[in-house]
């Protein structure tokens, strides 16, 4: 008697205390549209977790945003508008691609002015050195 | 100034921006709310306590309204009720409550218990109204002001400096109105 | 009792830090300076003893093992416990700088007391600084009134062998790049020309080099199977703080090669071995200040993050000053012929800078947002992938092939000779693998290609034999070969299932037939949990393994884990999380099927294999 009501009893503890990312009830059926919400939801971020997307995460608001973005593809929403209408209401800060606006320009850009930089600074030494 | 001094000055310049972010208060997890300035999001959803629909063009009229964004399963929301119903009492605010992802049965008597501010209750079973006003973790308190704008949004529990610092954003809103 | 005697070590270590710091300045009074490095090493490892004791006994007047430890704590963890929390792991970090300290003074002889005293000077500057930081801010041995009888309990999440021994070698890796920095300091203060100052610093960098990608690899590797997200990197900050002063420690390792063959390049190095340390303190400082949040940043306070930050401006201003002035003495006009080994070499060091300036923009760019536009923006691994993949791989193409070519100018007819068998290989082994797992991408093919052009390039460099190429080298290069395979294979490669299921039900994932049999309950030493029985078959109907994930709740802390359970082999990982359900509706069930995984953590030691080859030879030619 005891046993079950243990047993029972673990199940009722897990029953709160473990979640999913991705729940088997969420897939869609269409497989380019469940792709399509998968790589969307990689890029949305788990507003109350610490650095996850919402495909990773375990958090209620991550299930309610990753069942918006399936319904909105079924609608037939494109990428872009799926983008904006939670970008709308979240900002910028739910996206972790940021998006190439004006003050993200120099984070985009940073690795090529570098490399540009680089090869300057090789070929002026090289310059010099060839002078010698 | 030689170009080779560019990443000298960088290096200062991050300092500097770390350091101002160490001395300003600021929380690392909360981030503004993406609606400032904007108007108050259109919805309509079943009212908790009146048998009428809760349709918010209707509600939200010429006047500052609080909107408060709880649910009984949430111990936060609790704790801050006290200072919810100060708004409504002490300032005679209209305050509104969204009522996130609960029963409406248990709501009923939560605020049998604990008192209630609010001038009408929205339903928000799925929490889709919460997404449209961008929320994120309740409770969650909005400022509007009389043109229908959301003017500030706080993030968390509202304790007593709290309230205070939003008793003196709603003096600067009505003196703007 | 060990209150006293903690804080004791701890302010006696500061007192011999100090005295170093002075008695090298009157640089021939070596019996002085001896006992204050033999001085330093002993009260630091007291102190750090003690502290261990102090757990170990489940000391509770302490706050540090109150906070950090409880009665039930297996004694392994309770001493690995030690450095799994901020102040512990200060003191870590105190103690490798001090080991580090120990070994540059084992250096000291009658031709190089001036340099080796400088060195030692910046050292206990900056022992010093962390002795001060640890003391005011982060002090291990802070008493907690009244006594307590039982501690905080602990995360059973950090209860686990792989995260244990990741922040020793971590800090060995991370921390040990002070001593290239103090060399590097002292050789531009004195303005060092009449001494082989790099070979000094080698040993040190192949020693934090190796040890840093140990370190990182474990950590890796802990994540992989512990957190059950399928994935072993997120670019997470505290992951990024590790992998800066990697990439740089990369560059300044081929670059002191460079330095030794051609003598050109030293200014850069100079410049390398100050900006790699200092990547590691304000990694630090990005983790433990509270600037940030993470999936694992430590206990947050602003006063720590003040402390480090200044004393970052301070070595950061002092050392770039100085090198800017300095640093025109070690240049030289040596001309740079790209299609050579030094050429290949000085590619990757552009690209292993670029590549590490980016991580750093991604990193810190929310915070520059923030301060300069009051704006809240996410830099999180779309960006990461997209940036410094790209940059890396050229980095690798190179790799591959650098080692071949000659130093000074490398006929290039000669080369495609030389790699062509190579070159056909790889073309062949991709191939061959492509037609076995059947998903194509751009990026699998280059990821692909890659491995197995720098696999192949290293093993006929083995074959043949010629130890003029330094063994430790190939290997090390080899290791990274086999890492990129594991690499680019999980991620191209990985299907996944989630699906509900219930007790006899079946699911297919590749050529796997995997069947629920039965949940069991696990009462364990100090949680109780959920076990799912999963036998696995092949396509011939054959038992592969049984799979047993679990959900466990730790009645101390309340705290609920998921236990992945994986099946590893060299061709792939089968890998299960089992989620939450109940006998009637079936339990939620989320299967990985990770093609070539187990080659990153092969390919990781086999890389630290190398580093060890490496250190071992250079030590012995050190000391002949």
């Amino acid at each position: 008697m005891t046993k079950k009501l243990i047993t029972t009893l673990i199940f009722l503890l897990f029953q709160f205390g473990v979640c999913n990312s991705v729940e088997p009830e969420e897939i869609l059926e269409n497989v380019k549209q469940e792709n399509r919400a998968r790589n969307i939801s990689k890029n949305i971020r788990c507003m109350v977790c610490q650095n996850q997307s919402i495909d990773d995460s375990s958090a209620p608001l991550a299930k309610d945003l990753r069942i918006l973005i399936r319904n909105k593809i079924k609608e037939g929403d494109k990428d872009e508008d799926i983008y904006k209408f939670l970008t709308d209401r979240y900002g910028d800060f739910i996206l972790l691609k940021p998006p190439l606006k004006l003050k993200t320009l120099f984070l985009w850009f940073l690795p090529v002015i570098l490399f540009l930089i680089g090869i300057f600074i090789i070929f002026r030494h090289n310059k010099k050195a060839r002078l010698n | 100034m030689k170009i080779t001094k560019l990443p000298y000055i960088f290096f200062i310049f991050i300092l500097l921006v770390f350091f101002y972010l160490l001395t300003v208060e600021r929380n690392p997890s909360k981030i503004p709310s993406a609606l400032l300035n904007k108007n108050v999001p259109l919805f309509e959803t079943e009212s908790l306590l009146k048998n009428e629909k809760f349709i918010s063009s209707k509600i939200f009229d010429d006047q500052i309204i609080i909107v408060n964004f709880f649910a009984t399963w949430c111990k936060p929301c609790k704790d801050e009720h006290v200072y919810i119903k100060r708004f409504a009492d002490e300032k005679n605010l209209k305050v509104i409550g969204i009522n996130y992802k609960d029963n409406p049965e248990l709501a009923i008597k939560w605020l049998k218990n604990l008192g209630n501010p609010y001038s009408n209750i929205a339903l928000d079973k799925k929490g889709k109204i919460a997404i449209d006003w961008g929320v994120y973790g309740i409770p969650e308190t909005f400022i509007i002001n009389s043109k229908g704008i959301i003017k500030y949004r706080h993030v968390g529990q509202i304790t007593k400096t709290i309230y205070k610092k939003i008793n003196l954003i709603i003096g600067d809103i009505i003196e703007d109105d | 009792m060990t209150f006293y005697l903690g804080n004791f070590t701890l302010w006696l270590s500061l007192f011999f830090a100090a005295s170093q710091f002075f008695t090298v300045r009157k640089q021939n009074k070596f019996n002085l300076i001896r006992s204050s490095v033999n001085g330093l090493l002993i009260s630091i490892l007291i102190s750090f003893f003690l502290l261990i004791y102090a757990h170990v006994t489940s000391d509770f007047s302490l706050l540090n093992v109150f906070q950090n430890s409880h009665t039930t704590k297996p004694l392994f963890y309770k001493i690995t416990g030690v450095w799994g929390n901020h102040e512990g792991s200060m003191l870590l970090w105190i103690l490798v700088l001090i080991i580090f300290n120990y070994f540059i003074f084992k250096f000291y002889n009658k031709k190089n007391y001036l340099f080796i005293c400088k060195t030692l000077e910046i050292q206990a500057f900056i022992i010093i600084g962390f002795i001060i930081f640890t003391i005011f801010t982060s002090n291990p041995f802070e008493r907690i009134v009244p006594n307590q009888s039982e501690g905080l309990g602990f995360n059973p999440i950090l209860q686990d062998p792989a995260l244990a021994i990741h922040p020793p070698l971590l800090y060995i890796g991370y921390v040990g790049f002070s001593a290239s920095f103090s060399f590097s300091v002292a050789t531009l203060v004195l303005g060092i020309k009449n001494l082989p100052w790099h070979t000094y610093m080698k040993p040190f960098v192949l020693a934090a080099w190796t040890f840093l990608s140990i370190g990182i690899a474990l950590g890796s590797l802990w994540a992989y199977y512990e957190l059950g997200w399928g994935g072993w990197w997120f670019w997470d900050p505290v992951e990024n703080a590790s992998f800066m002063p990697w990439l740089l420690g990369t560059a300044l390792l081929h670059s002191l090669i460079i330095v030794e063959k051609k003598k050109s390049l030293k200014s850069w190095v100079l410049l390398l071995s100050i900006l790699t340390f200092l990547l590691s303190v304000i990694g630090t400082f990005l983790v433990r200040s509270g600037i940030l949040t993470s999936v694992h940043t430590f206990a947050l306070d602003p006063s720590r993050g003040m402390y480090i930050l200044a004393f970052t401006a301070l070595l950061g201003s002092y050392s770039l000053i100085l090198f800017g002035s300095k640093s025109k003495l070690f240049s030289n006009n040596n001309y740079f012929v790209f299609f050579s080994r030094e050429g290949a070499m000085l590619i990757n060091n552009v690209l292993m800078t670029i590549a590490c300036a980016t991580v750093l923009l991604g990193t810190i760019y929310p915070l520059l947002i923030e301060a300069l536009t009051n704006d809240k923006i996410s830099v999180g691994a779309p960006y990461f992938n997209s940036t410094v993949i790209p940059i890396i791989l050229p980095a690798l193409i190179v790799m591959g092939v650098g080692p071949i070519l000659a130093w000074g100018n490398e006929n290039k007819i000669e080369t495609f000779k030389k790699i062509f068998p190579a070159f056909f290989l790889t073309i062949l082994a991709t191939t061959i693998i492509f037609l076995f797992y059947q998903k194509y991408s751009p990026v699998g093919i280059l990821g692909i290609s890659i491995a197995f052009w720098i696999i192949i390039n290293n093993l006929i460099l083995l074959s043949k034999k010629k130890f003029y190429y330094s063994i430790g080298m190939i290997i090390a290069h080899l290791g990274i070969g086999l890492l990129i395979l594991g690499v680019t294979g999980s991620s191209v490669w990985q299907t996944e299932k989630i699906v509900k299921m219930k007790i006899n039900s079946q699911i297919k994932i590749n050529k796997y037939s995997i069947t629920f049999n039965k949940i069991n309950e696990i009462k364990g030493s100090n949680y109780l949990a959920i076990q799912g029985n999963f036998v696995v078959y092949d396509k011939n109907k054959n038992i592969i393994t049984i799979l047993k994930p679990e959900n466990r709740f730790y009645p101390v802390t309340g705290i609920f884990t998921s236990e992945v359970s994986i099946h590893t082999n060299l061709f792939r990982d089968l890998y299960i999380v089992l989620g939450e359900g109940n006998i009637d509706e079936g339990w939620i069930v989320k299967i990985y099927h990770n093609p070539l995984v187990v080659w990153i953590w092969i390919g990781s030691l086999t890389v630290f294999l190398g580093g060890i080859f490496s250190i071992n030879k250079n030590l012995r030619k050190l000391k002949q």
